[in-house]
């Protein structure tokens, strides 16, 4: 029997704790009771057998704890093995049953916040994964998730390594988040969107507080709910943690949520057969309340979701290299924070979404685009669109993203739809569905509707909803033909009334070839908006675009006493304390650590016609210079060091702006390596090193944190780089530090390497064969300065 | 919840340095950093106690059996321990990690300010342990962490296994035995008869060049 069928039928029943019942039989503290599975098979079995004799239609097997990473040099699949005989056992004698494979968290935290590499993750859980399935379970249980991510992972590798049906289960806590900042309605997404077969909460909350939690789950999923509280909030008595909430209590608490739409409970920490007992007694003969599908267009990150609806979303444009030399630099040198900051700027300016598309000759797309979506899912939550067309780097992105993707794009070619659905259905999410197909983009609403259809027909067919696909109508320029815009607004109207779908618009095509594009771009998107457009992908640095935005809502009744509005202009009309400029000239500007006023100085100058080099010269380098001689002879703090820097930085980057040809720049003086050494995740001492360096001229390669030591090495040799600075705040990695030193002096005999980090000391670089000790930042800038001069 | 202790965070930014003048921007850059940590914060900690004994070197408890002999001077005269966690979860870290990329500046005030709410909240929960204990004659001796001196690092992940950390806090270990969340501490904190003597804070510790030591 699946037991997807019963679910859909009638409540069903889990049991209760397996940790507790197995301590007291006698396991000890610290012995991982997965174990127990081979060294005493029968107290585990007796545990199942009081369970199921309880009235338990579900027992979850004692494996919590069995993946690669937890369980590490011991043998995952026999303990798996074992688990599942011993509750299919149990199940037997009992005469009927469902054996839950239990999956738990590895206890690492992946990256980027951690060092476990999400494959690692999807590795971990394989073992299990097959033995269990091997073993006969009924279905796959990833319960206790508090990290979205791994969650992702964990469901990935079930999906890929059986058929078994999927339910998994997440902890809030009493602020109903999870401990890495997801909410619900996160994990709500990006589950469903991985098609798993059931949601529910576990652990973390007594009944109670997880009853004030489950509307809002109801009101989230289109899938069938379960939950598995603790008996009450953990009480710490004399070093012991209890739980208080007796059978009867725990009981008629899960009873009123069965009438409310639960489908199947059960119970975690503190909870025994005696409660499994009582909630048998009072839901078994409950009727099964129909669950409604929500059929939403959404899309989510870890921790933020995005409705597409009546409310009109702002996806951010500009991390696209097309037509932007800037970014195209960064991209080929492997700047990545440099796309972190378009990220994280037009986040503030309001955008909802960020499309992210790297696409360029040169790179290698299936490479960069993950390690694109990992990096910006480290600085925002914000949703992100993955944008490319080519399939392997869609797929590896979409895998790696941690949350609902939305997926750009897209089109009525048979071949796009090959490629792209079959993404859509494994990881979920929503894609920008383009109305154009292998003759291109038809002249007429009608035509471009029929495609809409042939699309939606097409995604039925891998069992992708309708509600996952965002219509692209298409805008083009009016320049050339004067129809465009009104066949556009028209299909935007007609997507959205008759085939009940959301749509989004790249606006700015339709102004093409026109003067003073933004008036025609905002004037547009007003009219489509109109129409109903749900979507539009644009500049959220335009004022324009987003104060028609704006406005629109306040008129719409979309912004509630008008207060976006109110907010975002206020913002505009505040008084800018102390004007930019006022007399300040570059270099004090940059000394006192003022980056507005230093960029307004730096703006004005060259309004006067003042050459940018000469602002170099005379005014950057030698307000760089009494800034760095002042915090050596401590009269200037490292933050003020920096905050001057930083304003030196801000107008670098004005400058690069306006020396457009390469050749105009100053050359780099050197290129230098930076890094932090494997094993350590600390990096604010190599970010302080790389924004000096990068002041003072250099050409910074900037590897991140937790690097081995063939990648530093590799990338020394590949740059061909005069210096490589490496950073170590704990005892435990200098060693990892001195391996790198000895293969650098081994591949790459020409660099010199300066090491730093609050444990070392100048002794101690030297002995490790370092040719220098940084005590501080500017330190590492002069020992540079002195190499590249010796050379 | 617990603050920022202020005048810690200079003294990790080296404010307290003669010689410099901590002016209006750098002095508005720590009241907006301050404000931006604590709105980021979740500070948590989970802590339990068990037995402990302390024999030729070798400190016991937990499950743990752990050789070292600074540990075990630390906690001679203890006959129970609590193992104590604390963080500021993940959201700390992204705040810093963001902070990185667009202004290192205000990346180096924070990791200030975390440092000291992290102490700050850490020395609250285990203040209140104190004043628990305090009726049944017995006195708390101040955290020692995994790292310290010769007790070894390798203890980061059976002391966060033995509190569920992971579970509970969201605290974890990586392969190198660093925390995540990075703005964490994982403890023993002893608890005996008898008041504490020996030395406390920078007196305690070996690393007499280091720039933050006091006295």
């Amino acid at each position: 029997m699946d037991i997807r069928e019963e679910l859909a039928r009638r409540v069903l029943l889990f049991d209760g704790g397996m940790g507790t019942m197995l301590q007291a039989a006698g396991l000890p503290a610290g012995h991982e009771p997965e174990l127990w599975n081979l060294e005493r098979p029968d107290a585990v079995r007796a545990v199942h057998a009081q369970y199921l004799a309880a009235g338990a239609d579900i027992v979850t097997t004692n494996t919590f704890g069995a993946n690669a990473v937890k369980l590490s040099g011991h043998p995952v699949e026999e303990v798996v093995t074992a688990g599942v005989t011993l509750a299919r056992q149990a199940v037997d004698a009992h005469g009927g049953g469902f054996v839950a494979l239990d999956l738990g968290p590895t206890g690492r935290l992946l990256r980027p916040m951690g060092d476990l590499d999400f494959e690692d993750a999807v590795s971990a859980y394989a073992p299990a994964v097959r033995a269990g399935a091997a073993a006969r379970a009924d279905l796959v249980l990833i319960e206790t998730m508090s990290d979205l991510y791994e969650a992702k992972a964990a469901v990935l590798s079930a999906k890929e390594n059986c058929d078994l049906p999927v339910f998994v289960s997440v902890t809030l806590d009493e602020t109903g988040r999870m401990l890495t900042g997801g909410d619900l309605s996160a994990a709500v997404a990006l589950l469903e969107g991985l098609g798993v077969d059931a949601i529910g909460l576990n652990c973390g909350l007594g009944p109670e507080q997880m009853a004030e939690r489950f509307p809002e789950l109801c009101a989230l999923t289109s899938l069938p709910t379960f939950l598995q509280p603790n008996a009450g909030l953990p009480e710490c008595v004399d070093g012991c943690t209890h739980f208080r909430v007796g059978p009867e209590d725990f009981a008629a608490a899960m009873a009123g949520l069965v009438r409310t739409g639960l489908r199947a409970a059960g119970g975690c920490c503190g909870t025994t057969p005696d409660h499994i007992r009582a909630l048998s007694a009072a839901c078994r003969d409950l009727p099964a309340l129909p669950v409604t599908p929500k059929g939403r267009t959404w899309v989510s990150s870890y921790a933020r979701t995005v409705v597409f609806g009546s409310d009109p979303v702002v996806i951010g444009e500009r991390i696209n290299p097309t037509g932007k030399p800037r970014l195209k630099e960064a991209l080929r040198a492997g700047d990545m924070d440099y796309v972190l900051r378009l990220a994280i700027e037009q986040q503030e300016k309001g955008a909802q979404v960020l499309d992210v598309n790297v696409g360029l000759p040169e790179v290698d797309e299936p490479a960069l685009l993950p390690r694109t979506v990992e990096e910006l899912q480290a600085v925002t939550d914000l949703p992100l669109q993955i944008d490319t067309n080519h399939p392997g780097a869609m797929a590896a992105a979409m895998r790696r993203y941690n949350g609902r993707p939305l997926v750009n794009s897209v089109s009525g070619k048979a071949e796009s739809m090959a490629a792209v659905f079959p993404l859509l259905k494994k990881y979920g999410g929503a894609a920008i569905a383009l109305t154009l197909d292998e003759n291109g983009i038809p002249a007429t609403a009608e035509a471009r509707l029929a495609i809409a259809r042939k699309i939606i027909d097409t995604a039925a067919g891998y069992g992708i909803p309708k509600e996952d696909l965002i219509f692209d109508p298409l805008a083009l320029t009016i320049s050339a033909d004067q129809s465009a815009a009104a066949v556009t607004l028209e299909t935007v109207s007609r997507i959205t009334r008759e085939l009940g779908c959301r749509t989004s618009l790249g606006v700015s095509n339709v102004s093409f070839g026109l003067p003073r594009r933004e008036a025609v771009n905002a004037a547009f998107f007003l009219l489509a908006l109109e129409h109903g457009l749900s979507a539009a992908i644009l500049n959220p640095s335009s004022a324009p675009m987003l104060d028609a935005l704006r406005a629109f809502r306040a008129l719409r009744g979309l912004d509630p006493s008008c207060q976006d509005y109110i907010a975002a202009m206020a913002g505009e009309t505040a008084p800018v304390p102390a004007p930019p400029a006022a007399g300040l000239d570059l270099g004090a500007a940059v000394e006192r650590g003022l980056k507005e006023s230093a960029v307004a100085a730096a703006r004005a100058a060259l309004d006067r016609g003042e050459a940018p080099m000469d602002l170099i010269h005379s005014g950057l380098i030698p307000a760089l210079d009494r800034v760095g001689a002042a915090f050596e002879t401590g009269k200037l703090y490292l933050p003020q060091l920096l905050m001057s820097a930083e304003a030196a930085k801000a107008v670098f980057e004005l400058l690069r702006g306006v020396l457009t040809v390469e050749g105009d720049r100053p050359a780099a003086k050197a290129t230098v390596v930076l890094s932090t050494v494997k094993g350590d995740v600390h990096d604010i001492g190599k970010n302080i090193v790389k924004v000096l360096l990068e002041n003072y001229g250099y050409q910074v390669v900037d590897l991140g944190k937790d690097v081995s030591p063939r990648a530093v090495t590799d990338a020394v040799v590949a740059e061909h780089a005069a210096l490589c600075g490496l950073s170590a705040l704990m005892t435990t990695t200098v060693g990892a530090m001195e391996e790198t030193v000895a293969l650098l002096r081994r591949e790459a005999p020409w660099c010199k390497v300066m090491v730093g980090g609050a444990v070392l000391t100048a002794d101690y670089a030297r002995r490790m064969g370092a040719d220098f000790y940084g005590k501080d930042a500017m330190s590492d800038v002069r020992y540079a300065d002195g190499v590249t001069e010796a050379h | 919840m617990a603050e920022i202790d202020w005048k810690e965070a200079r003294r990790y930014l080296g404010l307290h340095r003669p010689g410099g003048r901590v002016d209006e921007p750098l002095e508005e850059a720590l009241r907006s950093c301050g404000a931006e940590l604590l709105a980021a914060a979740r500070p948590r900690a989970v802590w339990r106690h068990f037995p402990l004994t302390v024999e030729n070197g070798t400190v016991t408890c937990a499950g743990m059996t752990i050789p070292s002999a600074h540990l075990s001077r630390h906690l001679n005269g203890c006959g129970e321990v609590y193992l104590f966690t604390a963080t500021l979860g993940a959201e700390t870290d992204r705040l810093l990690r963001r902070c990185a990329v667009t202004q290192v500046s205000r990346a180096v005030i924070l990791q200030a300010c975390a440092a000291s709410l992290l102490e700050n909240y850490c020395d609250e929960c285990c203040d209140g342990l104190a004043r628990e204990a305090a009726p049944e004659g017995l006195f708390l001796r101040p955290r020692f962490s995994p790292g310290y001196g010769d007790f070894p690092i390798a203890f980061q992940r059976p002391l966060l296994e033995a509190l569920e950390a992971p579970r509970r806090i969201g605290l974890t270990a990586t392969e190198a035995m660093m925390l995540t969340p990075t703005k964490s501490v994982t403890a023993l904190v002893g608890l005996s008869p008898t008041p504490w003597c020996p030395p406390t804070g920078c007196a305690a510790c070996g690393k007499t060049d280091c720039a933050f030591r006091k006295g």
